[in-house]
C-alpha cells in the first residue's frame, strides 16, 4: 500500500494538532446564530477568524435576493458556461464588477481560488517569467505553477527584493508579471503599490493585485488597497473573491486589457468547472450594492478594528506591524500556539491558528479577523478572553519551568 | 574563471550552516556533518517555508535567480549547487 503510505506525514501533523485537545482545522460550528456567534460545542461562540468583514451574510436584502433567484432561476446552472450557456446574471455581475473597479472587462469564477488559477494558468505560459511576492496566497502559487511559467519570488513587500530581480531579467522584464496582495491576510500588512507600480512602468512590467481580504474593506468605494493608494488605474488584472466581504463563494478577474475576454476561451478551471449557482450570483451582487450604498459598514468594520488592535497592544500582544482588520498576535512557540488557540475556543471565541509552515515566517499567530457586525461587548469580550489565555498561558509556563 | 561546482557546494554548505544557526535550527549540532550529499528535508528536516527561505539567502549570496519550479526534485546539495552553477554560467 505505499500510494498511501504518504499520508504519514499527514497523519502525525494531525496528532500534533490534536494534542491541544481541539483540531482547530476540523471545528464544527453546529449553528450559525449570527454573522459573528455559532454554537461550538453547545458553547455561544463569538466568530473572530471567518473573513466576514462586512458582516452581509445574514443581511436582509442579500438573503432575499439569494431566495428571490432560487426561486425564479432554480438551485443549479448544472454545468459550465461554455457548454451550458451563461445566465444574464452572471454576465450582469460581470458588468457590475467592471464598473466597480472603472474597468471595461470582467469575469466571474466559481470560487476565489479558481480565479486566481483560471486567470493565471490563461495569462502565463511556459517561458513567461513571474515575481510572485513570497507571502502569496496558495492560490497565487498554484496558478503560476500550473501555468509553466519560470517563478521567481520576491521578499514580501520588499521593493529592493523586486527591483533586483526585474534588472536582473533584463529585457525579460517586459514579459513579466508581478503579483502581489493588497491586504495579507495573516499578518493584516498592505502592499507598497504606489512603489510597486513605479517599478513596474519602469520596467515595463504587468501588474496583477489579488484584492480577496482588502475588497470592501479599503478605499473610498471600497475597492480595495489600490484605490485606496490611488493607483487604480495602474493596475493590469484585480482578482478577488465573493466569499469575505461579499459574504458569498466564488471569484471575479477584472481588467483595462481586452485580452481578459480571451481567457474565457483559454482558461481551463474557467471552462471546465460549473458556473456558480443562481442564489450565489444574486446574492453577491445585492452585497455589492450593499457595499457601494452603505459605506458606513466600512466605518463600523474599521472602528472595531482599531479598538481590537489597540487592545491587544494595551494589553502588551505582539500584533501586526499595521491596523487592519486583520490582527495577529504573534506567539512564542507552536505548543504555547496551540494551546492559546484552544483556551481561546474553550472560552468562547473562535480565531484561527497559524504555526509554521502555514505561517508567513518562523513564528506562530493566533490571527483575528473582524467584522462590522461585532458588537462592541463582543470585540471587548474577544480581548477578555486573550488576556485570560494568556494569563492562563504564563502560569503553566512559569509551573512547567 | 567561472566558479567550480565544487566550490559552490562549499560555499552553500557553509551557508546552510550558517542559515541553521540563525533560525536556531533544532538539528544544529549536525553542522559539521553538512556534505555535498545532505539533503535539506530529511537530514535537516527543514519544512517548505525553511527551504524557499534558504533559496532567497542564496540567490542573495550568488546573486542570481533561481525559478521555483527547479526546486521541486533538488533537495541535496549537490543538487543545489548544479542548480546555481547552471545561474551563473
Amino acid at each position: 500500500m505505499a500510494l498511501l503510505e504518504k499520508f504519514a506525514a499527514a497523519a502525525a501533523i494531525r496528532e500534533q494538532l490534536q494534542a491541544g485537545g481541539h483540531d482547530p482545522t476540523q471545528v464544527v460550528i453546529e449553528r450559525i446564530i449570527s454573522p459573528t456567534e455559532g454554537l461550538v460545542e453547545g458553547r455561544h461562540t463569538i466568530l473572530a477568524g471567518t473573513n466576514n468583514y462586512l458582516g452581509l451574510t445574514f443581511d436582509p436584502a442579500c438573503v432575499e435576493a439569494g431566495r428571490n433567484a432560487i426561486r425564479e432561476q432554480g438551485t443549479g446552472t448544472t454545468g459550465s458556461r461554455m457548454a451550458n450557456g451563461s445566465f444574464a446574471a452572471h454576465t450582469a455581475l460581470e458588468q457590475e464588477l467592471a464598473d466597480f473597479y472603472q474597468v471595461p472587462y470582467g469575469m466571474v469564477f466559481s470560487t476565489g481560488y479558481a480565479a486566481n488559477l483560471g486567470t493565471l494558468t490563461a495569462l502565463l505560459k511556459k517561458g513567461d517569467a513571474v515575481l510572485l511576492d513570497a507571502d502569496a496566497h496558495a492560490s497565487l502559487y498554484d496558478g503560476c505553477q500550473m501555468s509553466g511559467a519560470d517563478i521567481f519570488r520576491f521578499r514580501h513587500n520588499d521593493l529592493v527584493s523586486l527591483e533586483k530581480r526585474l534588472q536582473r531579467l533584463g529585457e525579460r522584464a517586459q514579459n513579466c508579471l508581478i503579483i502581489t496582495e493588497g491586504l495579507y491576510s495573516v499578518m493584516g500588512d498592505c502592499a507598497p503599490l504606489v512603489e510597486i507600480v513605479k517599478l513596474k512602468q519602469q520596467y515595463g512590467a504587468l501588474l496583477l493585485v489579488d484584492e480577496a481580504h482588502s475588497l470592501g474593506v479599503y478605499g473610498d468605494h471600497g475597492c480595495g488597497v489600490a484605490e485606496a493608494q490611488g493607483v487604480m488605474d495602474q493596475v493590469d488584472f484585480f482578482v478577488g473573491t465573493f466569499s469575505k466581504s461579499l459574504g458569498a463563494m466564488g471569484g471575479f478577474c477584472v481588467s483595462p486589457h481586452a485580452e481578459l475576454e480571451l481567457i474565457r476561451y483559454v482558461s481551463r478551471p474557467f471552462i471546465f468547472t460549473a458556473s456558480s449557482s443562481p442564489s450565489i450570483i444574486a446574492s453577491t451582487h445585492e452585497a455589492l450594492r450593499q457595499l457601494k450604498a452603505r459605506p458606513e459598514l466600512r466605518e463600523t468594520l474599521w472602528r472595531n478594528a482599531r479598538r481590537l488592535y489597540e487592545g491587544f497592544k494595551a494589553h502588551g500582544f505582539e500584533v501586526g506591524p499595521e491596523l487592519s482588520p486583520v490582527v495577529a498576535v504573534r506567539l512564542s512557540g507552536k505548543e504555547l500556539a496551540l494551546s492559546f488557540w484552544n483556551r481561546l475556543l474553550e472560552n468562547g471565541v473562535y480565531t484561527n491558528l497559524m504555526i509554521p509552515p502555514a505561517s508567513p515566517d518562523q513564528h506562530s499567530y493566533i490571527r483575528c479577523s473582524v467584522s462590522a457586525a461585532h458588537t462592541e461587548q463582543q470585540v471587548e469580550r474577544i480581548i477578555e478572553v486573550f488576556v485570560g489565555a494568556n494569563l492562563f498561558a504564563n502560569a503553566t509556563t512559569v509551573f512547567r519551568e | 574563471m567561472s566558479t567550480s561546482q565544487h566550490e559552490i557546494e562549499v560555499r552553500i554548505q557553509k551557508l546552510l550552516a550558517s542559515y541553521l544557526e540563525s533560525s536556531n535550527h533544532p538539528e544544529l549540532e549536525k553542522h559539521s556533518a553538512i556534505t555535498p550529499d545532505t539533503n535539506l528535508v530529511s537530514d535537516f528536516t527543514l519544512d517548505s517555508f525553511q527551504v524557499m527561505e534558504f533559496m532567497m539567502e542564496l540567490e542573495e549570496s550568488f546573486d542570481i535567480m533561481i525559478d521555483m519550479n527547479s526546486l521541486s526534485n533538488s533537495h541535496t546539495v549537490r543538487d543545489l549547487a548544479k542548480i546555481v552553477s547552471d545561474e551563473l554560467e
